[in-house]
């Protein structure tokens, strides 16, 4: 690794860690909320808004942004955090999470800066994102469509509607991220309902598929960097991922898909979340 | 009844007084006045006869295939680009399929999409209860944000396709089959959102009708006429926003108030109207429609004839509010 990669990686680090500072402390706010999958998510998503995503945070409706839809809608307290790190919103509006008539609820709102689709219903996202990188390819645009979906959430048929379409219009211009926390409302998603093996569904829906490490920070930048893997096709990356990641008590369980938090719990959750001692490793 | 132009303009013969086609045929006009329009398929390419436009316009032409969730969803995020999609599918797909693709990716985002949606009501009689879309002004309409409108003959159907264009929002174009639709409105009468037009004056009844029942409804007033009973049609092709004025008009003017739609007697034109006057100024009403059974098996026509949906039934119905 470079030494500016590595300034790279440690620069998003300290950005994920306060993301999941912020993913907790909206939960609290809500009185509870998408802890699991808002945090497994929070290392991408981290790497898309400060990395990878072309965007102008004071213009949110730049016409030439890339584009990003949370078609895991329920991530959003993590979408939520990213979204006020960034500048898109103010920070004390994640303090009103579920809060009587605020822009910030359980699902993104398309009304809120930064926000491209109202999402939540799952299975909805792909299609969208597959709209809008038509819209790119129809009037000449170079941005780029990402839309992160939920593994749990490919249950949902319309996905696949979306993933046959988007590859027979050969768009190398839409990437689909699986947040593959493994973990579903109900337990685990493979216990539920299967969605092995993940990377030959896409590959036979005409993909191209990058597995990777989703909270490995440089192999997220590397996988995000490598985009298109193939000029002919969309990409999809999955990422494996643990649920809740980052505060012990709520990885890998279900338990923690949707869970109130108090301000005891709020707290042993920061301290797992602190930043580490300066001079010492992470 | 308007006598036949003369000389009638391409589109209104391609149309074959057939609405589904009349807007295939506005299609070519708005892609050539609207450089972001495009034209997306759900495997309709005849449906709603738009081959023609696929050939001049290959370039802003999206086949999305027999997935109608896919092509509400895809529409949704090409309308947040700038691009005005003009979906076309078979309305009992679009509507009850897709239903939650048009609540939330459509109406809630409030995205400019129109949906032409074709073979409505028992236009595929012979197709079966699978086939038919009785319920789709019900879901429609209430929806937030959403425009729905359900034009009388191709000349309407043309022009509304059209003024889609100056629409701020979502529109559901309620179309029919290959049942013809003669012509009913004028080639010269516009078409106006959240306008009823009046197509017979009279005080006795108004009879409030959408899509092919408007054309039976005049049947119906001509028959009347011949009895000494005056009766008012108006032309509700606007179903949301619809004109209030002019239903609460009919209300206060004549003795009481026929619908007539083909669609379910639940929720539809009937209901809408029924829900502002019991509010308004509580009206004697009689209701022709499709009553709470699946439709039967059978030519279109026929099938109408044996719910009601006819000249003769609308008649019976305005006789029944004078007895």
């Amino acid at each position: 690794m470079s030494a500016s990669t590595d300034t790279l990686v440690s620069r998003l680090e300290t950005h994920a860690r306060q993301v999941r500072r912020d993913i907790w402390r909206a939960v609290r706010a809500g009185g509870g909320g998408h802890i699991g999958g808002s945090s497994s998510a929070a290392d991408i998503l981290t790497a898309l808004y400060f990395h990878r995503l072309k965007i102008r945070p004071q213009e949110p409706r730049w016409p030439d942004r890339d584009r990003f839809v949370l078609s895991k809608g329920h991530a959003n307290a993590g979408l939520g955090a990213v979204l006020a790190q960034a500048g898109f919103i103010d920070d004390a509006i994640l303090d009103k999470f579920y809060a009587y008539e605020s822009p910030f609820g359980m699902h993104p709102d398309i009304k809120m800066a930064g926000v491209e689709m109202c999402t939540g219903a799952l299975g909805h996202g792909l299609a969208i994102a597959m709209g809008m990188a038509l819209g790119a390819r129809l009037q000449k645009k170079s941005f780029h469509t990402f839309v992160m979906i939920g593994d749990g959430e490919l249950h949902e048929g319309s996905n696949w509607e979306a993933a046959m379409a988007a590859s027979h219009h050969k768009l190398s211009n839409l990437t689909a991220i699986i947040d593959f926390n493994k973990v579903c409302q109900s337990g685990r998603v493979n216990e539920v309902i299967s969605v092995d093996p993940l990377a030959d569904k896409w590959r036979a829906f005409g993909w191209a598929v990058r597995e990777f490490d989703g909270h490995d920070m440089a192999e997220v930048v590397d996988t995000l960097d490598a985009l298109p893997i193939d000029p002919h096709c969309p990409t999809a990356l999955i990422a494996h991922t643990v649920k809740g990641k980052g505060v012990s008590f709520a990885e890998d369980t279900y338990v923690w898909h949707s869970n109130s938090v108090n301000d005891e719990i709020l707290a042993k959750a920061l301290l797992e979340l602190a930043e580490p001692l300066q001079g010492a490793q992470p | 009844m308007n006598a036949p132009d003369s000389v009638q303009p391409e589109w209104r013969v391609k149309s074959a007084n057939q609405t589904r086609l009349a807007y295939g045929q506005a299609l070519l006009e708005i892609g050539a006045r609207e450089p972001r329009a495009v034209v997306v398929s759900a495997d309709t390419q005849d449906l709603l006869g738009i081959r023609t436009y696929i050939e001049r316009f290959r370039e802003r032409f999206i086949e999305l295939g027999i997935a109608e969730q896919n092509a509400i969803g895809v529409s949704s995020g090409l309308a947040t680009t700038g691009m005005r999609p003009y979906v076309c599918a078979y309305a009992p797909f679009i509507s009850a399929r897709s239903m939650e693709q048009i609540r939330n990716d459509v109406a809630y985002a409030n995205q400019r999409v129109v949906i032409g949606a074709a073979a409505s009501g028992i236009s595929l009689g012979v197709a079966g209860g699978t086939h038919h879309s009785l319920e789709d002004l019900a879901l429609m309409r209430s929806l937030p944000n959403m425009n729905v409108v359900v034009p009388a003959d191709v000349n309407e159907a043309y022009k509304a396709t059209l003024a889609t264009l100056d629409i701020d929002g979502p529109v559901y174009m309620r179309l029919g089959g290959r049942a013809e639709e003669p012509p009913v409105t004028g080639a010269e009468a516009p078409f106006r959102l959240g306008k009823a037009a009046q197509l017979r004056p009279g005080n006795d009844i108004a009879v409030l009708a959408c899509g092919a029942m408007v054309e039976l409804a005049v049947r119906a007033a001509d028959a009347l006429k011949k009895e000494g009973i005056g009766v008012r049609v108006l032309n509700m092709s606007s179903i949301k926003p619809f004109d209030r004025d002019a239903v609460l008009a009919a209300a206060a003017e004549t003795r009481g108030i026929v619908t007539a739609e083909e669609h379910h007697l639940t929720g539809g034109l009937g209901g809408m109207v029924a829900e502002l006057l019991a509010v308004e100024q509580p009206t004697r009403m009689r209701m022709v429609g499709m009553p709470d059974v699946f439709a039967m098996v059978g030519p279109t026509v026929a099938v109408r004839v044996k719910y009601g949906m006819s000249a003769d039934g609308i008649a019976s119905a305005c006789r029944a509010l004078l007895a």
